[in-house]
C-alpha cells in the first residue's frame, strides 16, 4: 500500500490568513446581461418600515443582510423588470450577487458579482467587515489574472438562496 | 495568491448552482456572454434534474414513486445513477448515496432498459457527491459545442480544464490555516474531498458515521465525474481505491492536516505537474 504513495518533496507551510477575492461582474455589466433591451435603469429608493422588515425577516434573514440596491429596468416607458444587488455573509465568505426579475416577478437571472473567501478570523472582525460596507463593484468586466483556481475550498452558497427568498418577498412589497 | 501566470488572462463568471459557487473561466479572446450562458445552462439542467428535493426533479420522483412502479428518468440522471451503482459496487458498499442509513441503501436500486428506475424499497437519494463532477463535464461539453477551445469550469472545488496546449494553475487546499499546494493541470479534471474550512464529511455507511481522514484527498482524471467519484472509494477503502485509480488511469494527491504531501506519481503526469 505505502509503496503506492510517493512523498512529495514539498511541505505545505503554515500560511498567514489569505483572503481570496474575485470580482466577476460589475453592476452595469450585470444589468445589461439581464436586460439587454433596457434603455434605462431607474433606482428605486427603499423606505422599509418596521412592519415590512419584520415581514422580510420572517421569510429569511441571511447573515449580513442589509437593504439591497434596487432598480427598475425600463425600455422607454415600459417596465421590463426589477434588478437587485444584494450581499450575504456566509461562514467564511462574502458574496455580492445580482438578481433580475421580469415584470411578473419571475427570476430571469442570478449572477455572482463578487466573492471573497476568508479563512475564519477576519469575518468576525468588525473593522475588517466594515471595509466592504458601501463598496460597489467596478462597472467593467474585471479581468482576473492573479487569482488561482482552487480545489478543496468550501465554497458555500447556502445564504444566497436565503437572500433570494428575501428579495422575492421584498419585490412583493415594492410599489407597482 | 498566485501560483503561476496563465498564458492569457481570463474572464470569469460565477453563479450559484448545486449548492455551491460554480465558476467558469474563459480566455479573453474566447469569452462571450452566450458562451458563459451555454455553460451555466448545462449546469442548471443537471441541478434541476438531480436536486434531491426540488419539485420536478428525477430524484424526487424516484423517492416518491419508484418503489411502487418504474420511473422513467432523463438520460443524464440515468447516467449518474449508473455511475453511483458502479461506485457502490466498486467500494464494497462504502459509497452509498442513499439518504436514509436504514434499509437496503443503494442495493434497493434497479436500473433497467428504457431508463427505468425501480426500487425494492422507498429510496431517497442525494447525488451531491457525484453530480457536481458530472455537471462540470456537461458544461465543458457545452463550451466545446459553442466553439470554445480552452477553459475552466469549477463547481465548488470539482473542476475541469480543457485546451490541449494550456497548463492551468490550481491550488489544492488541505486545511484552513495551511498554504495551498500549487499544481498545474492540462486537459484534466481534479476533485478534492475533505478540505479547508471543515472536517471531511464523507459518510461510511458501514460504520454509520462520518469518517475523518484529516487533510484532503484529490483525484485527477480525464473527466470530472470520474475524478469526483474516485475520491470516495479512495477515502473509504484506500487499497481498493488505489486499484480503481489505476484502472481509470487516474492519479491522487494526499495532503495531511500537518502539511505533508503524497502523490501516486513521482513528479508529473502528462496532465498534472507540481508548480515550481
Amino acid at each position: 500500500m505505502a509503496s503506492n504513495w510517493h512523498a512529495l518533496p514539498l511541505a505545505v507551510l503554515l500560511a498567514a490568513p489569505v483572503v481570496q477575492a474575485v470580482e466577476y461582474l460589475g453592476v452595469q455589466a450585470a444589468q445589461k446581461l439581464a436586460f439587454p433591451e433596457a434603455t434605462a435603469f431607474v433606482p428605486v429608493p427603499l423606505a422599509l418600515d418596521a412592519d415590512a422588515r419584520t415581514q422580510l425577516d420572517a421569510v429569511a434573514r441571511p447573515p449580513g443582510a442589509r437593504d439591497p440596491k434596487v432598480w427598475r429596468a425600463l425600455a422607454g416607458s415600459r417596465t421590463l423588470g426589477t434588478f437587485f444587488v444584494d450581499a450575504v455573509i456566509g461562514k467564511q465568505d462574502y458574496i455580492v450577487y445580482a438578481l433580475a426579475l421580469d415584470a411578473s416577478g419571475r427570476v430571469l437571472r442570478l449572477e455572482v458579482l463578487e466573492y471573497r473567501e476568508t479563512h475564519g478570523w477576519e469575518i468576525r472582525n468588525e473593522r475588517w467587515r466594515a471595509q466592504f460596507t458601501g463598496k460597489s463593484a467596478s462597472d467593467a468586466v474585471r479581468l482576473n489574472d492573479d487569482i488561482a483556481n482552487i480545489s478543496g475550498a468550501t465554497l458555500s452558497c447556502r445564504h444566497v438562496s436565503d437572500g433570494v427568498r428575501r428579495l422575492l418577498a421584498l419585490h412583493a412589497l415594492l410599489p407597482a | 495568491m498566485r501560483c503561476c501566470p496563465p498564458d492569457e488572462a481570463c474572464v470569469r463568471r460565477a453563479q450559484p448552482w448545486l449548492g455551491t459557487l460554480v465558476e467558469v473561466a474563459l480566455p479573453v479572446s474566447q469569452a462571450s456572454a452566450a458562451r458563459f450562458d451555454a455553460a451555466f445552462a448545462a449546469i442548471a439542467q443537471v441541478h434541476r434534474r438531480m436536486h434531491p428535493r426540488a419539485r420536478g426533479s428525477d430524484l424526487l420522483r424516484i423517492a416518491r414513486r419508484a418503489h411502487r412502479a418504474p420511473v422513467r428518468v432523463h438520460a443524464q440522471t440515468f447516467a449518474v445513477l449508473e455511475l453511483a451503482q458502479r461506485l457502490w459496487r466498486d467500494s464494497g458498499g462504502r459509497f452509498d448515496p442513499a439518504v436514509s442509513r436504514r434499509g437496503a441503501g443503494l442495493a434497493a436500486l434497479q436500473l433497467s432498459r428504457g431508463r427505468h428506475v425501480r426500487c425494492s424499497a422507498p429510496l431517497q437519494l442525494n447525488l451531491g457527491g457525484i453530480a457536481k463532477g458530472y455537471a462540470v463535464d456537461r458544461a465543458v461539453d457545452a463550451l466545446r459545442a459553442a466553439g470554445v477551445q480552452a477553459g475552466l469550469v469549477n463547481a465548488g472545488g470539482d473542476l475541469r480544464v480543457f485546451g490541449s496546449d494550456r497548463w492551468w494553475p490550481v491550488q489544492v487546499r488541505a486545511a484552513a490555516m495551511l498554504a495551498p499546494l500549487c499544481i498545474e493541470l492540462r486537459e484534466a479534471a481534479l476533485a478534492t474531498s475533505g478540505a479547508a474550512g471543515g472536517p471531511p464529511r464523507l459518510h461510511d455507511p458501514r460504520r454509520g458515521r462520518a469518517r475523518r481522514h484529516g487533510g484532503s484527498l484529490s483525484v485527477a482524471a480525464a473527466d470530472c465525474a470520474s475524478a469526483d467519484a474516485l475520491t470516495k472509494p479512495l477515502a473509504l477503502n484506500p487499497p481498493r481505491g488505489l486499484r480503481l485509480l489505476r484502472r481509470h488511469r487516474a492519479h491522487a494527491l494526499r495532503l495531511s492536516a500537518a502539511g505533508r504531501a503524497w502523490a501516486t506519481f513521482e513528479a508529473a503526469t502528462p496532465h498534472l505537474r507540481l508548480s515550481a
